[in-house]
């Protein structure tokens, strides 16, 4: 609004007068002047209409279609301890940290209502908030936030990848390797905790009753113990398995399930066998890949690395062979050889 | 927000950063869209391009102008200075060629031999075949950066089959010019790595087969003028340098 502007409707409302509004479902409310006239949209619906506008409810100022009751009233909010001139600009920003805190539907309401309203510092202030949600987030969690429908085909969501890698051959073998590095580091981890949990897990008493033949009871308080393990733990990792006792020994040997379909060959007293978790934060999370996604990659990279003739001599427990392959790119030959960290 | 307009969703998305906007790409149909548009790649495109800045022919949108400016740097200043997106931000990062540093004794032929070599970017490197002062000094006008950046200078080499001299740290100093030098110690940086005698920051591999050893750290602001002043410096100890190869000053911003 101009100072010119002003100087004309000043004079013709000297007393505090109100502004009828009209929402989309018909509902009318009336609102004090200043306020509403900080929302550009109804300022210029004012100006363009002359001063009779929003006057009285039968010539109520319609707003569009995006502003809810319950949106306008906030919005109103907002522009209410807004336009009051003396505030100090940290007072203003505690209030607006304040006024954002709400739950993501509305805020995304809010958003849209401002927006059809003009209010530049409101749009601003809820995108930004909206921005901050979405930051970090993988497209499935976005999707679950948002109510969002999945509507995109399997190859549309690979697109994005595209554009990233620089060298596409190259980051899908980078890929298929650091996931056969990472498989077998956590054998290898999960062998060493084996070791370490066992003689953590076995109290004396146990081991003496074991000893002295109360078979039962140890396994008794294995499950329990695992039970509570299992509580504990955040990651499932081992499965316990009760050897046979035909040495008089007891030894527990843990075994890992792992997801690669490695074999037990053990018999497993215990109905649990939990599974190795193997998604994790590793150079996937870099390209911000739901599961299904990376899952579908995964069985794509394999079928890749078949074709340039590679072989992965992967059985349970052993060593895999190292390969040596070449790949031709942009014109120079170079040997990639799978290392075993 | 399905009941979000296109326009809306783009503005939230280029509020983040380049990595969430091509998570966004595979969320939705309309979030797809909206990650896609030129008005969020626009926005994390730098507002102010080099002088002699020429976007690349052949791309369609300005998302593909923003990936190519991150996989494939540019060549500027008459080939001297190379220009390039860091892809989480947008910032610029430069590369000054061997070439556009001031090498102490480079121009002899005695001391210093340009070649050229095919993993390097520029046509030619300076390669030092044997010298007792050593001093190699760069100049970036600080206008050329993206504001409010942290960013740093390395030193990008690699040796020859033969290096000699470089056991001990040398000096590295970045300093903006104009401002009294004299008060600011220089750090003292190791070459090769030799346990014992390593001091402040030591070289790295980078991935392009380069080594690289930090100079100093500098935080542009806006309306920052006048020129960085970076250089590598031997000139105390009383023998010979050999074996060292230069391929130039790169300037990026530093990740968290």
């Amino acid at each position: 609004m101009s100072e010119a502007d002003m100087a004309i409707i000043k004079p013709e409302m000297m007393m505090k007068s109100y502004i009828w509004l009209e929402t989309a479902d018909g509902s009318i409310q009336q609102v004090e002047q200043e306020v509403a006239m900080y929302c550009p949209m109804i300022c210029h619906e004012v100006l363009q209409k002359g001063l009779g506008a929003g006057s009285s409810k039968n010539c109520a100022i319609s707003l569009p279609q995006r502003v809810n009751p319950a949106m306008l009233s906030l919005i109103l909010d907002y522009c209410r301890f807004h336009q009051v001139p003396g505030r100090s600009n940290k007072e203003r920003k505690v209030h607006d940290e304040k006024f954002i805190r709400m739950d993501t539907k509305r805020l995304c309401e809010l958003a849209s209502a401002a927006d059809s309203l003009q209010l530049k510092p409101l749009v601003d202030l809820s995108s930004r908030a909206l921005a901050r949600i979405i930051e970090g987030k993988t497209p499935e969690e976005i999707r679950e936030i948002f109510h969002l429908p999945d509507d995109l085909t399997e190859e549309e969501k690979l697109e994005p990848l595209k554009n990233l890698m620089d060298d596409p051959r190259i980051r899908l073998l980078n890929r298929l390797y650091a996931k056969k590095r990472k498989e077998l580091k956590e054998r290898e981890k999960l062998k060493g905790k084996e070791v370490e949990e066992r003689v953590d897990e076995r109290s004396v008493d146990d081991l003496l009753s074991f000893i002295n033949g109360k078979d039962h009871k140890v396994v008794k308080t294995s499950k329990s113990k695992k039970k509570n393990k299992k509580r504990k733990e955040h990651k499932n990792k081992v499965s316990h398995n009760l050897h046979s006792k035909q040495q008089g020994t007891q030894s527990v040997v843990d075994e890992t399930a792992s997801s690669l379909g490695g074999v037990s060959n053990l018999p497993s007293i215990e109905d649990d066998i939990f599974s190795l978790k193997t998604d994790s934060e590793d150079g996937y999370m870099d390209d911000g890949m739901d599961p299904a996604l990376r899952e579908m990659l995964d069985r794509e990279v394999e079928d890749f690395a078949r074709r340039l003739n590679s072989s992965w001599v992967l059985s349970s427990g052993q060593e895999r062979q190292p390969v040596h392959f070449s790949i031709n790119g942009n014109g120079a030959t170079r040997r990639l050889t799978a290392i075993d960290d | 927000m399905n009941n979000l307009p296109e326009d809306c969703i783009a503005k939230i998305l280029s509020l983040t950063s380049p990595r969430d906007v091509c998570r966004s790409s595979a969320v939705s149909r309309c979030f797809r869209s909206a990650a896609d548009s030129d008005h969020v790649w626009n926005h994390f495109l730098p507002s102010e391009f080099p002088e002699d800045f020429r976007a690349p022919e052949g791309l369609p949108t300005k998302k593909h102008l923003f990936f190519s400016l991150v996989h494939n740097p540019l060549l500027l200043h008459d080939s001297q200075l190379s220009f390039s997106l860091e892809r989480s931000t947008g910032n610029k990062c430069y590369m000054m060629a061997a070439r556009a540093l001031n090498i102490t004794w480079g121009h002899d032929q005695r001391y210093w031999q340009w070649i050229s070599l095919p993993d390097a970017r520029f046509k030619e490197v300076a390669a030092l075949k044997m010298v007792w002062w050593l001093d190699i000094t760069g100049k970036i006008n600080i206008s050329l950066l993206s504001d409010d950046t942290l960013y740093a200078a390395y030193l990008v080499f690699k040796w020859n089959l033969d290096p000699y001299g470089f056991r001990q740290p040398v000096e590295a100093s970045l300093v903006l010019a104009g401002t009294e030098h004299d008060d600011v110690q220089p750090s003292m940086v190791s070459l090769m790595h030799n346990p014992g005698s390593e001091q402040g920051q030591r070289a790295e591999l980078r991935s392009d087969d380069w080594y690289e050893v930090q100079l100093g750290q500098f935080f542009k602001r806006r309306g920052d003028m006048g020129e960085i002043e970076m250089s590598l410096k031997e000139t105390k100890r009383p023998f010979e340098k050999k074996g060292l190869i230069v391929h130039g000053i790169e300037i990026r911003p530093v990740l968290p």
